[in-house]
Protein backbone atom coordinates (compact mmCIF):
# COMPACT_ATOMS: atom_id res chain seq x y z
CA UNK A 1 0.00 0.00 0.00
CA UNK A 2 1.27 3.46 -0.91
CA UNK A 3 1.41 6.13 1.78
CA UNK A 4 -1.80 8.08 2.22
CA UNK A 5 0.34 11.21 1.88
CA UNK A 6 0.61 10.78 -1.87
CA UNK A 7 -2.84 9.33 -2.52
CA UNK A 8 -5.54 11.24 -4.32
CA UNK A 9 -9.19 11.26 -3.30
CA UNK A 10 -10.17 8.45 -5.67
CA UNK A 11 -7.50 6.06 -4.41
CA UNK A 12 -8.34 6.77 -0.76
CA UNK A 13 -11.97 6.02 -1.47
CA UNK A 14 -11.17 2.92 -3.52
CA UNK A 15 -9.07 1.60 -0.63
CA UNK A 16 -11.82 2.32 1.88
CA UNK A 17 -14.38 0.63 -0.29
CA UNK A 18 -12.22 -2.44 -0.88
CA UNK A 19 -11.51 -2.71 2.85
CA UNK A 20 -7.75 -2.27 2.37
CA UNK A 21 -7.68 0.27 5.17
CA UNK A 22 -10.06 2.15 7.42
CA UNK A 23 -10.72 5.87 7.63
CA UNK A 24 -9.26 5.76 11.13
CA UNK A 25 -5.99 4.45 9.68
CA UNK A 26 -6.00 7.30 7.16
CA UNK A 27 -6.59 9.84 9.94
CA UNK A 28 -3.94 8.33 12.20
CA UNK A 29 -1.39 8.21 9.39
CA UNK A 30 -2.12 11.82 8.40
CA UNK A 31 -1.89 12.99 12.02
CA UNK A 32 1.43 11.15 12.41
CA UNK A 33 2.73 12.87 9.27
CA UNK A 34 1.64 16.24 10.60
CA UNK A 35 3.39 15.43 13.88
CA UNK A 36 6.61 14.57 12.03
CA UNK A 37 6.69 16.99 9.09
CA UNK A 38 5.18 20.03 10.72
CA UNK A 39 8.10 20.36 13.12
CA UNK A 40 10.01 21.60 10.07
CA UNK A 41 7.27 23.16 7.94
CA UNK A 42 5.05 24.80 10.58
CA UNK A 43 1.99 24.89 8.36
CA UNK A 44 -0.41 24.22 11.26
CA UNK A 45 -1.48 26.63 13.96
CA UNK A 46 -3.77 24.05 15.59
CA UNK A 47 -4.09 20.31 15.13
CA UNK A 48 -7.47 18.72 15.85
CA UNK A 49 -6.95 14.96 16.34
CA UNK A 50 -10.28 14.47 18.16
CA UNK A 51 -12.24 16.00 15.31
CA UNK A 52 -10.31 14.03 12.68
CA UNK A 53 -10.75 10.71 14.47
CA UNK A 54 -14.43 11.34 15.19
CA UNK A 55 -15.02 12.10 11.51
CA UNK A 56 -13.06 8.98 10.55
CA UNK A 57 -15.14 6.82 12.88
CA UNK A 58 -18.28 8.13 11.21
CA UNK A 59 -16.93 7.13 7.82
CA UNK A 60 -15.92 3.71 9.15
CA UNK A 61 -19.37 3.20 10.65
CA UNK A 62 -20.84 3.91 7.24
CA UNK A 63 -18.41 1.45 5.65
CA UNK A 64 -19.53 -1.20 8.10
CA UNK A 65 -23.16 -0.43 7.33
CA UNK A 66 -22.50 -0.49 3.59
CA UNK A 67 -23.45 3.17 3.15
CA UNK A 68 -20.01 4.61 2.35
CA UNK A 69 -21.31 6.17 -0.86
CA UNK A 70 -23.73 8.27 1.17
CA UNK A 71 -20.83 9.75 3.16
CA UNK A 72 -20.03 12.25 0.47
CA UNK A 73 -17.44 12.88 -2.23
CA UNK A 74 -14.61 13.62 0.22
CA UNK A 75 -15.24 10.69 2.59
CA UNK A 76 -12.06 9.74 4.42
CA UNK A 77 -9.97 12.57 2.91
CA UNK A 78 -7.52 14.42 5.24
CA UNK A 79 -8.17 18.15 5.00
CA UNK A 80 -7.29 21.34 6.87
CA UNK A 81 -8.46 24.94 6.81
CA UNK A 82 -6.85 28.34 6.63
CA UNK A 83 -7.05 29.89 10.08
CA UNK A 84 -9.44 32.64 8.96
CA UNK A 85 -12.21 30.03 8.66
CA UNK A 86 -14.42 29.34 11.64
CA UNK A 87 -14.73 25.75 12.79
CA UNK A 88 -16.77 25.49 15.97
CA UNK A 89 -14.64 24.74 19.01
CA UNK A 90 -11.30 25.53 17.35
CA UNK A 91 -9.25 28.70 17.57
CA UNK A 92 -9.65 30.99 14.59
CA UNK A 93 -6.76 33.39 14.97
CA UNK A 94 -6.18 34.83 11.48
CA UNK A 95 -2.55 34.43 12.63
CA UNK A 96 -3.05 37.57 14.72
CA UNK A 97 -2.51 38.42 18.38
CA UNK A 98 -5.87 40.14 18.04
CA UNK A 99 -7.63 36.76 17.87
CA UNK A 100 -5.10 34.60 19.72
CA UNK A 101 -7.67 33.41 22.27
CA UNK A 102 -10.77 33.50 20.08
CA UNK A 103 -12.68 30.22 19.97
CA UNK A 104 -15.15 29.84 17.11
CA UNK A 105 -18.73 29.61 18.33
CA UNK A 106 -19.87 28.46 14.87
CA UNK A 107 -18.66 26.91 11.62
CA UNK A 108 -18.09 28.63 8.27
CA UNK A 109 -20.26 27.37 5.42
CA UNK A 110 -17.24 26.35 3.29
CA UNK A 111 -15.82 24.34 6.20
CA UNK A 112 -19.20 22.76 6.94
CA UNK A 113 -19.65 21.71 3.32
CA UNK A 114 -16.27 19.98 3.25
CA UNK A 115 -17.09 18.24 6.55
CA UNK A 116 -20.53 17.27 5.25
CA UNK A 117 -18.74 15.69 2.28
CA UNK A 118 -17.07 13.28 4.72
CA UNK A 119 -13.60 14.86 5.02
CA UNK A 120 -11.34 14.39 8.07
CA UNK A 121 -10.38 17.78 9.59
CA UNK A 122 -6.75 17.78 10.74
CA UNK A 123 -6.64 21.38 11.88
CA UNK A 124 -6.08 25.03 11.07
CA UNK A 125 -3.35 26.49 8.89
CA UNK A 126 -0.93 29.39 9.11
CA UNK A 127 -1.35 32.51 7.01
CA UNK A 128 -0.29 36.13 6.78
CA UNK A 129 -1.96 38.08 9.56
CA UNK A 130 -5.56 38.73 8.47
CA UNK A 131 -4.38 37.60 4.99
CA UNK A 132 -2.31 40.78 4.56
CA UNK A 133 0.78 39.53 2.81
CA UNK A 134 2.31 37.36 0.13
CA UNK A 135 4.76 35.24 2.11
CA UNK A 136 3.09 34.16 5.40
CA UNK A 137 5.89 36.12 7.12
CA UNK A 138 3.42 38.51 8.75
CA UNK A 139 1.87 35.71 10.85
CA UNK A 140 2.07 36.56 14.54
CA UNK A 141 2.78 32.91 15.30
CA UNK A 142 5.90 32.23 13.25
CA UNK A 143 6.67 31.63 9.60
CA UNK A 144 5.88 28.58 7.47
CA UNK A 145 8.65 26.94 5.46
CA UNK A 146 8.31 26.08 1.80
CA UNK A 147 8.50 22.26 1.69
CA UNK A 148 10.66 22.51 -1.47
CA UNK A 149 13.28 24.59 0.35
CA UNK A 150 12.72 25.40 4.00
CA UNK A 151 14.82 28.57 3.74
CA UNK A 152 12.19 29.98 1.39
CA UNK A 153 8.69 31.31 1.92
CA UNK A 154 5.63 29.27 0.89
CA UNK A 155 3.99 32.37 -0.55
CA UNK A 156 0.90 33.86 0.97
CA UNK A 157 -1.36 34.70 2.37
CA UNK A 158 -2.60 31.07 2.36
CA UNK A 159 0.97 29.79 2.86
CA UNK A 160 0.02 27.10 5.37
CA UNK A 161 -2.69 25.74 3.07
CA UNK A 162 -0.22 25.37 0.18
CA UNK A 163 2.62 23.98 2.28
CA UNK A 164 0.43 21.37 4.01
CA UNK A 165 -0.51 19.88 0.62
CA UNK A 166 3.02 20.15 -0.81
CA UNK A 167 4.46 18.35 2.23
CA UNK A 168 1.91 15.53 1.93
CA UNK A 169 0.25 16.31 5.25
CA UNK A 170 -3.18 16.87 3.71
CA UNK A 171 -4.88 15.73 0.52
CA UNK A 172 -6.95 18.90 0.25
CA UNK A 173 -6.88 22.24 2.08
CA UNK A 174 -8.92 25.40 1.82
CA UNK A 175 -7.56 28.92 1.44
CA UNK A 176 -8.91 32.33 0.60
CA UNK A 177 -7.82 34.70 -2.16
CA UNK A 178 -8.28 38.47 -2.15
CA UNK A 179 -5.48 39.42 -4.54
CA UNK A 180 -3.68 36.13 -5.19
CA UNK A 181 -3.57 34.49 -1.77
CA UNK A 182 -4.54 31.06 -3.12
CA UNK A 183 -2.77 31.09 -6.49
CA UNK A 184 0.59 32.61 -5.53
CA UNK A 185 1.30 30.22 -2.62
CA UNK A 186 -0.01 27.38 -4.82
CA UNK A 187 2.60 28.48 -7.36
CA UNK A 188 5.47 28.77 -4.85
CA UNK A 189 4.70 25.34 -3.33
CA UNK A 190 3.90 23.59 -6.62
CA UNK A 191 0.30 22.56 -5.97
CA UNK A 192 -3.03 22.94 -7.77
CA UNK A 193 -4.75 26.01 -6.30
CA UNK A 194 -8.11 27.36 -7.41
CA UNK A 195 -9.66 30.78 -6.86
CA UNK A 196 -13.20 30.35 -8.16
CA UNK A 197 -15.26 33.12 -9.69
CA UNK A 198 -16.46 35.62 -7.08
CA UNK A 199 -19.83 34.33 -5.87
CA UNK A 200 -19.23 30.60 -6.40
CA UNK A 201 -18.34 29.85 -2.77
CA UNK A 202 -19.99 31.27 0.35
CA UNK A 203 -17.75 33.36 2.60
CA UNK A 204 -20.02 33.09 5.63
CA UNK A 205 -17.79 32.42 8.63
CA UNK A 206 -14.58 33.38 6.83
CA UNK A 207 -13.05 36.45 8.47
CA UNK A 208 -13.58 39.25 5.95
CA UNK A 209 -10.69 41.18 4.38
CA UNK A 210 -11.89 42.75 1.12
CA UNK A 211 -15.53 41.87 0.78
CA UNK A 212 -15.81 42.70 -2.94
CA UNK A 213 -12.67 40.62 -3.65
CA UNK A 214 -12.51 37.67 -1.21
CA UNK A 215 -13.17 34.17 -2.48
CA UNK A 216 -12.56 30.71 -0.96
CA UNK A 217 -11.04 27.83 -2.90
CA UNK A 218 -9.19 24.52 -2.67
CA UNK A 219 -5.56 23.35 -2.79
CA UNK A 220 -4.83 19.80 -3.96
CA UNK A 221 -2.21 17.76 -5.77
CA UNK A 222 -4.49 16.79 -8.64
CA UNK A 223 -6.92 18.80 -10.73
CA UNK A 224 -9.64 16.25 -10.11
CA UNK A 225 -9.28 16.52 -6.34
CA UNK A 226 -9.57 20.29 -6.62
CA UNK A 227 -12.64 19.94 -8.87
CA UNK A 228 -14.27 17.44 -6.48
CA UNK A 229 -13.75 19.89 -3.64
CA UNK A 230 -15.23 22.66 -5.77
CA UNK A 231 -18.32 20.50 -6.21
CA UNK A 232 -18.65 20.28 -2.43
CA UNK A 233 -18.00 24.00 -1.88
CA UNK A 234 -19.98 25.70 -4.61
CA UNK A 235 -23.46 27.07 -4.47
CA UNK A 236 -25.91 29.38 -2.86
CA UNK A 237 -25.78 29.93 0.87
CA UNK A 238 -28.60 31.98 2.40
CA UNK A 239 -26.03 33.29 4.89
CA UNK A 240 -23.89 34.98 2.20
CA UNK A 241 -25.92 37.16 -0.13
CA UNK A 242 -23.10 37.25 -2.70
CA UNK A 243 -23.14 33.47 -3.16
CA UNK A 244 -24.80 32.32 -6.35
CA UNK A 245 -26.76 29.31 -7.47
CA UNK A 246 -24.08 27.11 -9.04
CA UNK A 247 -25.07 23.65 -10.12
CA UNK A 248 -22.32 22.68 -12.56
CA UNK A 249 -20.20 19.57 -12.06
CA UNK A 250 -16.64 20.91 -12.00
CA UNK A 251 -15.27 17.47 -12.91
CA UNK A 252 -17.42 17.12 -16.03
CA UNK A 253 -14.90 18.51 -18.54
CA UNK A 254 -11.66 17.20 -17.11
CA UNK A 255 -11.13 14.48 -19.68
CA UNK A 256 -12.15 16.49 -22.73
CA UNK A 257 -8.70 17.81 -23.59
CA UNK A 258 -7.98 21.18 -25.16
CA UNK A 259 -8.42 20.23 -28.82
CA UNK A 260 -10.28 23.13 -30.42
CA UNK A 261 -10.18 25.30 -27.31
CA UNK A 262 -9.11 28.90 -27.81
CA UNK A 263 -6.50 29.94 -25.27
CA UNK A 264 -5.36 33.52 -24.86
CA UNK A 265 -1.86 34.78 -24.19
CA UNK A 266 -1.45 38.37 -23.00
CA UNK A 267 1.59 40.30 -24.32
CA UNK A 268 1.30 42.78 -21.41
CA UNK A 269 1.83 39.86 -19.04
CA UNK A 270 4.57 38.08 -20.96
CA UNK A 271 6.65 41.21 -21.53
CA UNK A 272 6.18 42.67 -18.07
CA UNK A 273 9.22 43.99 -16.26
CA UNK A 274 10.03 41.73 -13.34
CA UNK A 275 9.07 38.45 -15.00
CA UNK A 276 11.93 36.00 -14.30
CA UNK A 277 13.39 34.40 -17.45
CA UNK A 278 12.92 30.85 -16.09
CA UNK A 279 9.24 31.53 -15.47
CA UNK A 280 8.79 33.11 -18.90
CA UNK A 281 10.54 30.14 -20.54
CA UNK A 282 8.22 27.69 -18.72
CA UNK A 283 5.08 29.56 -19.74
CA UNK A 284 6.28 29.61 -23.36
CA UNK A 285 6.83 25.86 -23.08
CA UNK A 286 3.27 25.47 -21.77
CA UNK A 287 1.97 27.45 -24.76
CA UNK A 288 3.76 25.04 -27.08
CA UNK A 289 2.39 21.99 -25.25
CA UNK A 290 -1.16 23.31 -25.41
CA UNK A 291 -0.76 24.06 -29.09
CA UNK A 292 0.58 20.53 -29.55
CA UNK A 293 -2.60 19.16 -27.95
CA UNK A 294 -4.76 21.04 -30.43
CA UNK A 295 -5.51 24.30 -28.64
CA UNK A 296 -5.64 27.48 -30.70
CA UNK A 297 -3.41 30.11 -29.12
CA UNK A 298 -4.48 33.71 -29.62
CA UNK A 299 -2.97 36.95 -28.42
CA UNK A 300 -5.42 39.01 -26.41
CA UNK A 301 -4.92 42.52 -25.10
CA UNK A 302 -5.72 43.63 -21.56
CA UNK A 303 -4.70 47.28 -21.95
CA UNK A 304 -5.77 48.41 -18.48
CA UNK A 305 -4.47 45.59 -16.28
CA UNK A 306 -1.25 47.48 -15.56
CA UNK A 307 -3.30 49.60 -13.17
CA UNK A 308 -4.71 46.57 -11.32
CA UNK A 309 -2.14 46.61 -8.50
CA UNK A 310 -2.79 50.29 -7.86
CA UNK A 311 -6.55 49.74 -7.93
CA UNK A 312 -6.15 46.83 -5.55
CA UNK A 313 -4.08 48.81 -3.08
CA UNK A 314 -6.86 51.34 -3.02
CA UNK A 315 -9.83 48.98 -2.83
CA UNK A 316 -8.30 46.27 -0.60
CA UNK A 317 -7.19 48.58 2.23
CA UNK A 318 -10.45 50.55 2.10
CA UNK A 319 -12.48 47.38 2.50
CA UNK A 320 -10.08 46.04 5.12
CA UNK A 321 -10.35 49.29 7.05
CA UNK A 322 -14.11 48.92 7.32
CA UNK A 323 -14.02 45.17 7.96
CA UNK A 324 -11.43 45.45 10.70
CA UNK A 325 -13.36 48.20 12.46
CA UNK A 326 -15.26 45.36 14.15
CA UNK A 327 -12.27 44.59 16.35
CA UNK A 328 -13.35 46.77 19.24
CA UNK A 329 -11.84 44.88 22.23
CA UNK A 330 -15.35 44.54 23.64
CA UNK A 331 -17.21 41.68 21.98
CA UNK A 332 -14.19 39.49 21.17
CA UNK A 333 -10.51 39.86 20.40
CA UNK A 334 -7.60 41.32 22.31
CA UNK A 335 -8.43 43.78 25.08
CA UNK A 336 -5.55 45.79 26.48
CA UNK A 337 -5.96 45.74 30.29
CA UNK A 338 -6.21 48.58 32.75
CA UNK A 339 -7.87 51.34 30.72
CA UNK A 340 -10.25 53.73 32.42
CA UNK A 341 -11.63 55.23 29.20
CA UNK A 342 -13.08 53.39 26.22
CA UNK A 343 -11.18 55.41 23.60
CA UNK A 344 -7.86 54.55 25.22
CA UNK A 345 -8.86 50.88 25.38
CA UNK A 346 -9.74 50.90 21.67
CA UNK A 347 -6.46 52.49 20.61
CA UNK A 348 -4.21 50.38 22.80
CA UNK A 349 -6.02 47.12 21.98
CA UNK A 350 -5.94 47.76 18.24
CA UNK A 351 -2.33 48.94 18.18
CA UNK A 352 -1.09 45.95 20.23
CA UNK A 353 -3.50 43.39 18.76
CA UNK A 354 -2.75 44.15 15.09
CA UNK A 355 0.71 43.60 13.61
CA UNK A 356 2.59 46.16 11.49
CA UNK A 357 1.16 45.18 8.07
CA UNK A 358 -2.42 45.06 9.38
CA UNK A 359 -1.92 48.50 10.94
CA UNK A 360 -0.48 49.82 7.66
CA UNK A 361 -3.45 48.60 5.65
CA UNK A 362 -5.99 49.93 8.12
CA UNK A 363 -4.22 53.29 8.13
CA UNK A 364 -4.05 53.37 4.33
CA UNK A 365 -7.77 52.60 4.07
CA UNK A 366 -8.57 55.22 6.67
CA UNK A 367 -6.66 57.80 4.63
CA UNK A 368 -8.07 56.77 1.24
CA UNK A 369 -11.66 57.01 2.45
CA UNK A 370 -11.20 60.41 4.01
CA UNK A 371 -12.99 63.33 2.45
CA UNK A 372 -11.21 64.84 -0.57
CA UNK A 373 -8.94 61.82 -0.94
CA UNK A 374 -11.92 59.58 -1.77
CA UNK A 375 -12.41 61.38 -5.08
CA UNK A 376 -8.74 61.20 -5.96
CA UNK A 377 -8.23 57.45 -5.45
CA UNK A 378 -11.25 55.44 -4.28
CA UNK A 379 -13.85 56.49 -6.82
CA UNK A 380 -11.38 56.39 -9.78
CA UNK A 381 -10.21 52.93 -8.63
CA UNK A 382 -13.80 51.70 -8.94
CA UNK A 383 -13.94 53.20 -12.43
CA UNK A 384 -10.64 51.52 -13.34
CA UNK A 385 -12.22 48.30 -12.13
CA UNK A 386 -14.87 48.79 -14.79
CA UNK A 387 -12.16 49.13 -17.44
CA UNK A 388 -10.31 46.02 -16.27
CA UNK A 389 -13.53 44.00 -16.12
CA UNK A 390 -14.33 45.18 -19.64
CA UNK A 391 -10.85 44.16 -20.84
CA UNK A 392 -11.45 40.62 -19.63
CA UNK A 393 -14.97 40.48 -21.04
CA UNK A 394 -13.65 41.54 -24.46
CA UNK A 395 -10.84 38.99 -24.29
CA UNK A 396 -13.35 36.23 -23.58
CA UNK A 397 -15.18 37.06 -26.77
CA UNK A 398 -12.08 35.68 -28.50
CA UNK A 399 -10.87 32.94 -26.14
CA UNK A 400 -12.18 30.33 -23.68
CA UNK A 401 -9.36 30.67 -21.19
CA UNK A 402 -6.27 32.85 -20.65
CA UNK A 403 -2.81 31.55 -19.80
CA UNK A 404 -0.40 33.65 -17.74
CA UNK A 405 2.30 33.20 -15.14
CA UNK A 406 0.86 32.74 -11.63
CA UNK A 407 3.71 34.73 -10.14
CA UNK A 408 6.60 36.60 -11.74
CA UNK A 409 9.17 34.46 -9.94
CA UNK A 410 9.71 31.32 -7.91
CA UNK A 411 9.68 31.26 -4.10
CA UNK A 412 11.96 33.82 -2.45
CA UNK A 413 14.00 33.53 0.72
CA UNK A 414 12.79 34.63 4.14
CA UNK A 415 13.49 38.32 4.60
CA UNK A 416 14.49 38.75 0.95
CA UNK A 417 11.68 41.21 0.29
CA UNK A 418 11.16 43.69 3.11
CA UNK A 419 9.79 46.71 1.27
CA UNK A 420 5.95 46.52 1.29
CA UNK A 421 5.58 48.02 -2.19
CA UNK A 422 7.99 45.43 -3.62
CA UNK A 423 6.19 42.58 -1.86
CA UNK A 424 2.93 43.72 -3.48
CA UNK A 425 4.48 43.08 -6.93
CA UNK A 426 4.58 39.33 -6.30
CA UNK A 427 0.82 39.41 -6.89
CA UNK A 428 1.11 41.32 -10.19
CA UNK A 429 -0.40 38.46 -12.21
CA UNK A 430 -3.21 37.53 -9.86
CA UNK A 431 -4.68 40.80 -8.64
CA UNK A 432 -6.51 41.86 -11.81
CA UNK A 433 -8.61 38.68 -11.66
CA UNK A 434 -9.96 39.59 -8.21
CA UNK A 435 -10.63 43.10 -9.46
CA UNK A 436 -12.66 41.69 -12.36
CA UNK A 437 -14.20 38.93 -10.24
CA UNK A 438 -13.58 35.99 -12.58
CA UNK A 439 -11.87 32.72 -11.71
CA UNK A 440 -8.17 31.87 -11.84
CA UNK A 441 -6.05 28.93 -10.78
CA UNK A 442 -2.45 27.84 -10.42
CA UNK A 443 -1.34 24.71 -12.25
CA UNK A 444 2.16 23.48 -11.40
CA UNK A 445 4.17 22.91 -14.60
CA UNK A 446 7.47 21.57 -13.34
CA UNK A 447 10.58 23.25 -11.99
CA UNK A 448 12.39 26.39 -13.08
CA UNK A 449 15.58 25.77 -15.06
CA UNK A 450 17.68 28.03 -12.82
CA UNK A 451 16.13 27.76 -9.37
CA UNK A 452 14.92 24.16 -9.44
CA UNK A 453 11.76 25.41 -7.68
CA UNK A 454 8.12 24.99 -8.73
CA UNK A 455 6.79 27.24 -11.49
CA UNK A 456 3.07 27.80 -11.90
CA UNK A 457 0.93 28.50 -14.94
CA UNK A 458 -2.11 30.55 -14.17
CA UNK A 459 -5.27 29.68 -16.03
CA UNK A 460 -7.93 32.36 -16.01
CA UNK A 461 -11.51 31.69 -17.03
CA UNK A 462 -14.57 33.80 -17.76
CA UNK A 463 -16.85 34.50 -14.81
CA UNK A 464 -18.92 31.46 -13.79
CA UNK A 465 -17.12 29.25 -16.31
CA UNK A 466 -14.50 27.90 -13.94
CA UNK A 467 -14.89 24.52 -15.63
CA UNK A 468 -12.92 25.97 -18.58
CA UNK A 469 -9.74 26.56 -16.61
CA UNK A 470 -10.06 23.21 -14.84
CA UNK A 471 -10.31 21.54 -18.24
CA UNK A 472 -7.09 23.18 -19.47
CA UNK A 473 -5.37 22.35 -16.18
CA UNK A 474 -6.38 18.69 -16.49
CA UNK A 475 -4.89 18.61 -20.01
CA UNK A 476 -1.64 20.08 -18.67
CA UNK A 477 -1.66 17.45 -15.93
CA UNK A 478 -1.42 14.75 -18.60
CA UNK A 479 1.87 16.39 -19.67
CA UNK A 480 3.38 17.51 -16.36
CA UNK A 481 1.83 14.94 -14.06
CA UNK A 482 0.04 15.48 -10.76
CA UNK A 483 1.74 17.83 -8.31
CA UNK A 484 4.36 15.79 -6.44
CA UNK A 485 4.92 15.87 -2.71
CA UNK A 486 8.08 17.97 -2.21
CA UNK A 487 11.10 15.61 -2.39
CA UNK A 488 12.23 16.06 1.24
CA UNK A 489 8.76 15.08 2.43
CA UNK A 490 7.94 12.33 -0.03
CA UNK A 491 7.31 9.04 1.78
CA UNK A 492 10.39 6.81 1.75
CA UNK A 493 10.30 4.11 -0.92
CA UNK A 494 10.88 1.47 1.77
CA UNK A 495 7.68 2.56 3.48
CA UNK A 496 5.53 1.98 0.42
CA UNK B 1 9.26 59.94 -2.94
CA UNK B 2 6.52 62.51 -2.84
CA UNK B 3 5.36 63.75 0.54
CA UNK B 4 1.64 62.98 0.42
CA UNK B 5 1.26 62.91 4.17
CA UNK B 6 3.01 64.65 7.04
CA UNK B 7 3.43 63.09 10.46
CA UNK B 8 0.66 65.34 11.68
CA UNK B 9 -1.67 63.95 8.98
CA UNK B 10 -0.74 60.40 9.94
CA UNK B 11 -1.45 61.11 13.62
CA UNK B 12 -4.92 62.34 12.65
CA UNK B 13 -5.58 59.28 10.46
CA UNK B 14 -4.45 57.00 13.30
CA UNK B 15 -6.87 58.64 15.69
CA UNK B 16 -9.71 58.15 13.22
CA UNK B 17 -8.75 54.49 12.73
CA UNK B 18 -8.35 54.05 16.51
CA UNK B 19 -4.77 52.86 16.15
CA UNK B 20 -2.41 54.07 18.86
CA UNK B 21 1.07 54.87 17.52
CA UNK B 22 4.21 55.71 19.48
CA UNK B 23 6.29 58.63 18.18
CA UNK B 24 8.76 56.14 16.71
CA UNK B 25 5.99 54.14 15.00
CA UNK B 26 4.55 57.36 13.65
CA UNK B 27 7.79 58.17 11.81
CA UNK B 28 7.97 54.73 10.17
CA UNK B 29 4.25 54.70 9.35
CA UNK B 30 4.59 58.06 7.61
CA UNK B 31 7.43 56.73 5.44
CA UNK B 32 5.54 53.51 4.63
CA UNK B 33 2.27 55.24 3.76
CA UNK B 34 4.00 57.79 1.53
CA UNK B 35 5.77 54.95 -0.30
CA UNK B 36 2.55 53.03 -0.87
CA UNK B 37 0.60 56.11 -1.95
CA UNK B 38 3.33 56.71 -4.55
CA UNK B 39 2.47 53.35 -6.13
CA UNK B 40 -1.20 54.36 -6.47
CA UNK B 41 -0.30 56.98 -9.09
CA UNK B 42 -1.53 54.98 -12.12
CA UNK B 43 -5.08 55.35 -10.80
CA UNK B 44 -4.84 59.11 -11.14
CA UNK B 45 -3.60 59.00 -14.73
CA UNK B 46 -6.67 57.58 -16.46
CA UNK B 47 -9.16 59.56 -18.44
CA UNK B 48 -12.27 58.29 -16.69
CA UNK B 49 -14.79 60.72 -18.10
CA UNK B 50 -18.11 58.88 -18.41
CA UNK B 51 -16.85 55.56 -16.99
CA UNK B 52 -19.29 54.10 -14.48
CA UNK B 53 -17.71 52.74 -11.29
CA UNK B 54 -17.99 49.04 -10.41
CA UNK B 55 -18.43 48.80 -6.68
CA UNK B 56 -19.06 45.09 -6.77
CA UNK B 57 -18.11 42.29 -9.18
CA UNK B 58 -21.67 41.00 -9.35
CA UNK B 59 -23.43 44.03 -10.69
CA UNK B 60 -26.80 42.95 -12.00
CA UNK B 61 -28.34 41.77 -8.75
CA UNK B 62 -31.51 43.10 -7.26
CA UNK B 63 -32.69 42.83 -3.70
CA UNK B 64 -34.72 39.76 -2.83
CA UNK B 65 -37.04 39.07 0.07
CA UNK B 66 -37.32 35.83 1.96
CA UNK B 67 -40.11 34.42 4.05
CA UNK B 68 -40.06 35.84 7.54
CA UNK B 69 -39.34 32.59 9.32
CA UNK B 70 -37.90 32.44 12.81
CA UNK B 71 -34.54 30.68 12.99
CA UNK B 72 -32.32 30.04 15.97
CA UNK B 73 -29.43 32.47 16.49
CA UNK B 74 -26.66 32.66 19.06
CA UNK B 75 -27.76 32.33 22.65
CA UNK B 76 -26.64 35.09 25.00
CA UNK B 77 -24.11 32.69 26.50
CA UNK B 78 -22.54 31.91 23.13
CA UNK B 79 -22.52 35.55 22.08
CA UNK B 80 -20.62 36.41 25.26
CA UNK B 81 -18.29 33.43 25.10
CA UNK B 82 -15.38 35.42 23.60
CA UNK B 83 -15.97 38.68 25.46
CA UNK B 84 -12.81 39.90 27.19
CA UNK B 85 -14.96 41.30 30.01
CA UNK B 86 -18.57 40.71 30.88
CA UNK B 87 -20.97 41.36 33.71
CA UNK B 88 -24.57 40.27 34.35
CA UNK B 89 -24.94 38.86 30.85
CA UNK B 90 -23.62 42.01 29.13
CA UNK B 91 -20.38 43.16 27.53
CA UNK B 92 -18.46 45.23 30.05
CA UNK B 93 -16.69 48.43 28.96
CA UNK B 94 -15.02 51.27 30.89
CA UNK B 95 -17.41 53.99 31.99
CA UNK B 96 -18.20 56.39 29.16
CA UNK B 97 -20.00 59.03 31.23
CA UNK B 98 -18.81 61.28 34.01
CA UNK B 99 -15.50 60.99 35.83
CA UNK B 100 -12.99 58.83 34.04
CA UNK B 101 -15.21 58.86 30.97
CA UNK B 102 -14.21 58.95 27.32
CA UNK B 103 -12.37 61.97 25.93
Amino acid sequence: MASFATMDVASIQAGLKAGEFSAREVAEDALARVEAADKQVHAFLEVTPELALAAADKVDAARAAGTLDACGPLAGVPVAFKDNMNLAGTHTTCASRMLENYVSPYTATCVQRVLDAGALPLGKLNMDEFAFGSSTETSAFGTTGNPWDLSRVPGGSSGGSAAAVAAGMCTVTLGSDTGGSIRQPGCFCGVVAVKPTYGVVSRYGVVAFGSSLDQVGPFARTVRDAALTMNALAGRDPLDCTSQHVTCDFTANLDKGVDGMRIGVVPEFMNARGLQPEVKAKIEEVVAKLEGMGARIEEVALPNVHAAISAYYVLGPCEAFSNLARFDSVRYGYCDPGHKDLGGQYEASRSRGFGPEARRRIMLGSYLLSSGVYDKYYYPAQQVRTLITRDYAQAYEKVDCILAPAAPRTAFKFGEISEPAEMYLSDMYTISINIAGNGGMNMPVGLGAQSGLPVGAQLIGPAFKDENMLRVAAALETVYGAAPVAPDFAPAKAGE
Amino acid sequence: MAQHLTEKDVRRIAEYARIGLTDEELVQMTVDLNNVIDTLKPITEFDLEGVEPTFHPIGDLSNVMREDVEVAGFSQKVALSNAPKQMDGCFLIPSILGEGGDR
